[in-house]
């Protein structure tokens, strides 16, 4: 008569099912959103090295040497990035017989111009020790692990800093930076990248310092969740993920950092807005201005340099000429595949009647895979050879340059030697306009554009220029070839 | 060269000055609509009223000579409400009106206590306004044609005679095409010259900025360069355009088209409430902007991260929703075979335009459809029943309730509450108070709290009947008897009576002035009792005006602008499904009830309320009675009675448990046990017990779960409403089934005899088993009826099981269904009187299964041992009590266990 195990239960568990299942099945499910957070990879903890470092530099190499002993890979990982070459791999490019680099190394921008001759002062954001090579040896030997600079990403930027020829400052503690080295923090980053042009956000617009301390407001993942740089920018053995436009033609998918990383494809619950996404990039509605914090210069005026008028760093300066910053930008919209459809390279020919692109992304509006991105428009007047008809780089923080100076015929001829680039005496200036993406300080959500900020008369995107018949919310959107 | 650089880099800086300064506040920017031009439109010249062309004769420009040479001006201006304002239903019968001294439906022969001012009847004694005057009164409201043109006998004004007023010197108002159709109007301009009596003139004055003519009111002069040698106007100067929601805001008011909102702080009805009725009357600010960027001094205003309207903010303009109803584009035939989608017969582009209709599609309410006849409600554009997944009986929600009950949760601004027209201020304007101002801030500039919007019953064009958001305002006014029948007490003789040389009349300062400091407060300002208001009435006498007594009207004003999208819709079940249902909550509508008269609603607006208006504490209130609109809302609807009564059985049965229960623990510690043979019968088959254990369970959770939705207020920490009800009609569908299934099995199996009691000697059994069971059971003696399996129950037993499983279950079960199925099949469900007959009686029933749940529960430890039948249902096996003196039961198919 006794069982083992007592049917009732059985009896009692099927009748629960018979109720129950039936529940489960029609009960409303919430709509199972994609998770982003899932696809960040944790930034691991840099184990404390006050304890590891017990000895005391002679030199900053002696740091690099002393952190090499334990991470034998890092320095040839690292001087395989274009942080150190300062380079990219060379491409062919139309209009080229070899293939070319580009980088800082061997180019030019329309803000300080160019580093060749003036390595003294622009090494202070290369990850490298030892430029006074350059004017001992002709050229910095790339070749030489002891030089790569450690600290310049890992060390407690309040502890370090580089001085000229990229060497550390000179009241810098060796040993108190080498004990504070850890994972690059905003600020190390910042230390070059929110300076690029010389100062505070004078070239990107969307990365300046208002970022080491950033409210939500500002950037929702910085602020907000307190990201790095790297939470984005993946890095594996020092290969950080990411290009710049700057110093590339053609970039690779597999290099890009995207929203769609963490995001997915359809991210919106409403419909319309996921429709918007095959022509309209996240960062275009997400980052409804640039420049929110501190102004960036959105005009360089190098003609009006030289001359004895009233220094203010916002407007004009002698060395550098005039400026117009400007805050609160509205980014200027465009079709963008990801790719440039051109970058100046050294010695290309201009016509100084035109204004000459810097930079040029590439896209339009037959492009399947363009879609309208934000971009930070800056203009330059810089030096250009009226006989030769290409731009000139002049030597300006180097010796005897123009910054010491002020004669510009003698900063161009000191360059000649520099850059290979014959100077014929003659110069003028002409207009270059640069492109860069705006992609950083995505806000919150609330304040993304709303329908009105496009698809209304004078609305932001000037749908003739972008090549649409006229507001594609009357006119329809374009057909893509699938 | 250099000067290139110079002059360039000048340029920049001014570019780049140009572009900074926008920029600091370009967050905050609204965006200007898309103005809708049509650059087609051909170059013209403007006309006068003999046909000569303005800039040759110095006359008055005449629409229907300049756009009449293309357009049909007849057709425009006899197909339009705009122009109509009642003219057409001017004079019908006695009654047929919302007051007695009404003479039409709209603005021209309708009385508004907003407005106050009124057209007089021709022949009364005193006269308020004539038709001239009643122009320059409202003429922020009058766009021209219909009355501002024709008498009510059909004659242009010009050829009517009138001895108060020179129809001739100043012409008639022509319906007005630059004031919607021009990208620059100049309203202003225009009311200037209504309001000075310069009626044909206000076309042209409409005209001022565009630079085709100069000067104000009094001289208007044309400009000659405005005009080219073949007399066409200079095309720049013009643009023409589909009237844009800048257009339609100049009349309607607040279609938010600049940066900052209107100050709506107040709701004032002043002059200006005339260009600003729609936010004035309902508190609706049409705008795209974001509420929390408004600059009104907003409750809980960061938390508002909404636009006031999503459909403007979604780039809409108000002709998207009130377009002209036969233009093509949006053309739907009322007669549309299944078997079409589309009918492409429809008018040419050209012949519309020559005779566009300007009566505009409006909401589906039945008002709005008497004056322009065709429809626009959400669903042409929307289709609600793909996106309500969610929402538990969504048809019926949808049937029950318009679109905008839900989507439009509260208004953000204040809009006109009351206004008591019994009193003045020392303005000469009435005691008036606001919805959404937080009173207790007024001092520091008071904090704009909003509203929500009462839902009222609205009849549609289709007849049907569901709630709509309103706002109701209310007011009060004195009334006479003149010789022709009841009039309001025309405004000039209100100040007559309170005022005297500027002052407030002795006899009004005697009976109001508490105080005695000569002046009345806003306070002091309240007819409270009959002695004030016969102070008022005696000042009235002495101005001749007869029987002077207050009346006071509930005007039902439509909201149906402000939408939120779904994500700030109301969707807390809550809120409508429980104790303080906004469908039911009582609004208070005025904080005084002069005179103590309760006003009577004015049901002009599509409502067919008249629900409950009462005093209580001496402010005045308003309630939707459910029951009268035929609603029946789970969780706040209840019968009382079924409620009382059933609560009462249940009580009854608990206590009496307890009693008995009682006695029989008393009688068992008493009395000894005589020593009983047991004997193990199998009782109860598998599927005997599977039906029964199912079904317990099943009524259990329904009986539960149906006391949460019938009183979702005592779970309050169980929010899922929704959920309950998916699991009430869940579990009830299986019952349903479970029931069908054990009947089909008791039928087939013959099982079905066991419940049905014998009639031969029914009663006499019955009889002997209630005496066991108040009697016997307490001696220890043994159940009169021998329980075996063929025979299991005893006759009261029988009779209660087959009424409970052959009454009550399937009435349970059929009201259930029936309200369940109510979407598919309404009219099974009003057979029974719908769901306000269905639900109580479900709910009476309910109540009947709660009572038998426990008393069964109860009976059932009448067994051998207290625990013998619980197990028996259990494991199937019961311990019986052999009964010597009653012989051994009889051997049958139950087998004997070991």
């Amino acid at each position: 008569m006794k069982k083992k195990f007592p049917t009732w239960i059985i009896g009692l568990v099927t009748i629960m099912a018979i109720l129950i299942v039936p529940i489960v099945i029609f009960l409303p499910r919430a709509h199972e959103r994609d998770n982003p957070y899932a696809y960040i990879t944790p930034t691991v903890k840099h184990k404390p090295h006050e304890e590891l470092i017990t000895k005391t530099f002679q030199s900053p190499q002696d740091v690099t040497l002393s952190c090499l002993s334990c991470h034998p890979d890092a320095a040839s990982d690292v001087m395989m990035t274009s942080h150190w070459t300062w380079q990219s791999e060379p491409v062919q490019i139309a209009g080229q017989d070899e293939p070319v680099t580009i980088g800082k190394i061997n180019q030019i921008n329309g803000y300080c111009i160019g580093i060749s001759g003036n390595e003294k002062k622009c090494s202070s954001c290369h990850i490298g020790y030892e430029w006074e090579q350059i004017e001992s040896n002709g050229a910095y030997d790339f070749t030489n692990a002891e030089n790569v600079d450690c600290l310049a990403c890992h060390a407690d930027p309040n502890l370090y800093s580089k001085g000229v020829n990229g060497n550390p400052a000179d009241d810098i503690d060796l040993v108190a930076a080498a004990k504070s080295v850890a994972m690059p923090t905003r600020e190390n980053c910042g230390e070059c990248h929110f300076y690029g042009g010389g100062g505070n956000n004078v070239k990107h617009g969307d990365l300046d310092k208002s970022l080491v301390n950033p409210s939500e407001e500002l950037d929702v993942h910085m602020g907000g969740q307190d990201f790095l740089c790297t939470t984005c920018h993946q890095t594996v053995d020092h290969q950080i993920l990411g290009r710049s436009l700057a110093n590339n033609y053609l970039i690779d998918d597999e290099e890009v950092v995207q929203c769609t990383d963490c995001h997915g494809e359809a991210p919106h619950e409403d419909k319309r807005i996921n429709a918007h996404l095959v022509s309209i990039s996240c960062q275009t509605c997400h980052i409804p201005e640039m420049a929110v914090e501190y102004p960036t210069m959105m005009v360089w005026d190098w003609s009006t340099a030289g001359q004895d008028l009233p220094e203010d760093h916002a407007s004009y300066s002698k060395a550098k000429g005039s400026f117009v910053f400007e805050k609160n930008v509205i980014p200027s919209y465009n079709w963008f595949n990801g790719d440039n459809e051109y970058r100046y390279l050294l010695g290309d020919k201009i016509d100084p009647n035109q204004p000459t692109y810097i930079l040029k992304p590439d896209g339009e509006i037959e492009d399947p895979m363009s879609k309208i991105y934000p971009f930070k428009i800056s203009h330059s007047m810089q030096p250009y050879d009226t006989t030769y008809q290409y731009l000139l780089q002049p030597i300006t923080a180097g010796k005897d340059g123009y910054w010491t100076n002020f004669d510009w015929d003698n900063a161009f001829r000191l360059a000649e030697e520099m850059t290979g680039l014959i100077y014929s005496g003659n110069f003028d200036f002409a207009e270059t306009i640069t492109y860069s993406p705006t992609t950083h300080m995505v806000q919150p959500k609330e304040n993304a554009l709303q329908c009105l900020d496009c698809h209304t008369e004078n609305g932001r995107l000037d749908w003739e220029a972008l090549g649409y018949p006229g507001d594609p919310i009357e006119w329809g959107g374009r057909t893509i070839e699938k | 060269m250099k000067r290139k650089w110079i002059i360039f880099f000048s340029l920049m800086v001014f570019i780049a000055g140009i572009v900074f300064f926008p920029t600091v506040h370009a967050r905050s920017t609204v965006i200007a609509l898309d103005p809708q031009v049509t650059e087609i439109h051909p170059q013209f010249p403007l006309l006068d009223a003999q046909g000569k062309n303005v800039i040759d004769s110095g006359q008055p420009v005449s629409t229907y000579q300049t756009c009449g040479t293309c357009h049909d001006m007849e057709f425009i201006s006899t197909h339009s409400a705009h122009s109509d304002l009642g003219l057409s239903t001017f004079g019908g019968a006695k009654g047929t009106y919302a007051h007695p001294w009404d003479q039409s439906n709209g603005l021209y022969g309708q009385w508004n206590p907003i407005t106050y001012r009124y057209l007089s009847m021709d022949g009364d004694e005193r006269i308020d306004l004539d038709t001239a005057e009643w122009i320059r009164e409202f003429a922020g409201r009058i766009v021209g044609g219909g009355p501002a043109e024709y008498s009510t006998t059909g004659q242009r004004l010009t050829e009517s005679d009138s001895e108060d007023w020179n129809w001739n010197e100043s012409g008639v108002v022509e319906m007005n095409c630059f004031l919607c159709h021009f990208s620059n109007p100049n309203n202003d301009a225009r009311i200037e010259s209504l309001q000075a009596g310069e009626f044909q003139w206000a076309n042209t004055a409409t005209l001022v900025g565009t630079g085709l003519v100069e000067g104000s009111v009094d001289q208007f002069t044309w400009n000659p360069k405005a005009f080219l040698e073949n007399g066409d106007i200079l095309a720049e100067l013009i643009t023409i355009q589909n009237p844009s929601n800048e257009n339609c805001t100049q009349c309607h008011g607040d279609v938010q088209t600049s940066q900052l909102p209107t100050d709506l702080s107040d709701c004032s009805l002043d002059e200006k409430s005339q260009s600003n009725w729609l936010a004035v009357t309902t508190g609706q600010v049409i705008s795209a902007q974001e509420i929390s960027e408004s600059e009104m001094n907003l409750a809980e205003k960061d938390t508002l991260t909404r636009p006031y309207d999503i459909h403007i903010a979604r780039g809409l303009q108000c002709t998207d929703c009130h377009y002209s109803l036969n233009n093509p584009a949006y053309y739907q035939s009322d007669v549309k075979p299944d078997y079409l989608k589309y009918d492409p017969r429809r008018l040419e582009i050209s012949e519309y335009l020559t005779k566009p209709d300007h009566n505009f599609a409006n909401s589906r309410s039945a008002a709005d459809a008497v004056v322009s006849g065709a429809t626009n409600g959400c669903e042409n554009c929307h289709d609600a029943r793909n996106t309500h997944d969610w929402l538990p009986f969504a048809e019926q929600h949808m049937e029950s309730l318009s679109c905008e009950s839900c989507h439009i949760p509260t208004i953000v601004s204040p809009a006109a509450q009351s206004l008591d027209w019994t009193v003045l201020n020392s303005d000469g304007q009435p005691a008036a108070s606001c919805w959404g101002v937080d009173e207790a801030s007024e001092a520091t500039g008071g904090v704009v709290t909003g509203f929500s919007p009462v839902l009222l019953p609205r009849e549609n064009t289709d007849g049907s009947v569901y709630l709509a958001p309103y706002n109701l305002v209310t007011s009060w006014y004195w009334v006479y008897e003149s010789e022709q029948g009841l009039r309001p007490v025309r405004q000039e003789d209100l100040e007559a009576a309170w005022f005297k040389d500027g002052d407030y009349a002795p006899e009004i300062l005697a009976a109001l002035d508490a105080d005695a400091n000569k002046t009345l407060s806003e306070q002091e300002l309240y007819l409270d009792t009959p002695e004030k208001q016969a102070a008022v009435a005696g000042r009235l006498a002495t101005l001749g005006l007869k029987n002077s007594h207050i009346e006071g009207e509930i005007q039902p004003y439509a909201i149906n602008h402000n939408v939120v999208s779904g994500k700030w819709a109301i969707k807390d079940c809550s809120s409508c499904h429980s104790e303080d249902s906004r469908v039911t909550q009582p609004k208070k509508l005025a904080s005084f009830v002069p005179g103590g008269v309760i006003p009577e609603f004015i049901n002009t607006s599509g409502t067919v309320a008249n629900d409950l208006v009462y005093i209580e504490n001496g402010e005045l209130f308003y309630r939707l009675d459910t029951t009268e609109h035929d609603l029946y809302v789970f969780g706040h609807d209840r019968v009382l009675w079924v409620d009382r009564i059933g609560g009462l059985i249940f009580i009854a049965a608990m206590g009496a448990i307890f009693v008995h229960g009682g006695l029989r623990i008393y009688s068992a510690r008493k009395n000894t046990h005589p020593q009983v043979t047991m004997t193990r019968v199998q009782m109860y088959g598998v599927y005997d017990r599977f039906w029964h254990w199912l079904h317990a369970l099943a009524i259990l959770f329904l009986v539960f779960t149906g006391f949460m939705i019938h009183r979702p207020a005592l779970f309050s920490a169980f929010k899922y409403y929704s959920v309950v009800i998916l699991i009430h009609n869940t579990i009830g569908i299986l019952l349903a089934l479970n029931a069908a299934l054990s009947v089909f099995y008791h039928v087939v199996s013959g099982e079905i005899r066991q419940y049905v009691p014998r009639p031969y000697g029914f009663f006499d059994s019955a009889i002997v088993q209630m005496k066991y069971y108040l009697n016997g059971i307490f001696r220890g003696m043994g159940h009169p009826f021998e329980k075996t399996p063929r025979k299991r129950l005893n006759p009261v037993q029988q009779l209660t099981y087959f009424l409970v499983l052959y009454a009550l279950l399937p009435l349970q079960i059929i009201t259930g269904l029936m309200m369940l199925s109510v979407l598919q099949w309404p009219q099974i469900a009003d057979w029974f009187g719908g769901l306000t007959y269905l639900a109580p009686f479900h709910n009476m029933v309910a109540w009947l299964f709660a009572v038998f749940l426990i008393v069964h529960i109860y009976l059932a430890t009448t067994g051998a041992t207290p625990l013998t039948a619980y197990q028996a249902m259990i494991s199937g096996w019961e311990d019986l009590e052999v009964h010597q003196d009653e012989g051994q039961p009889e051997e049958q198919n139950g087998e004997i266990s070991p």
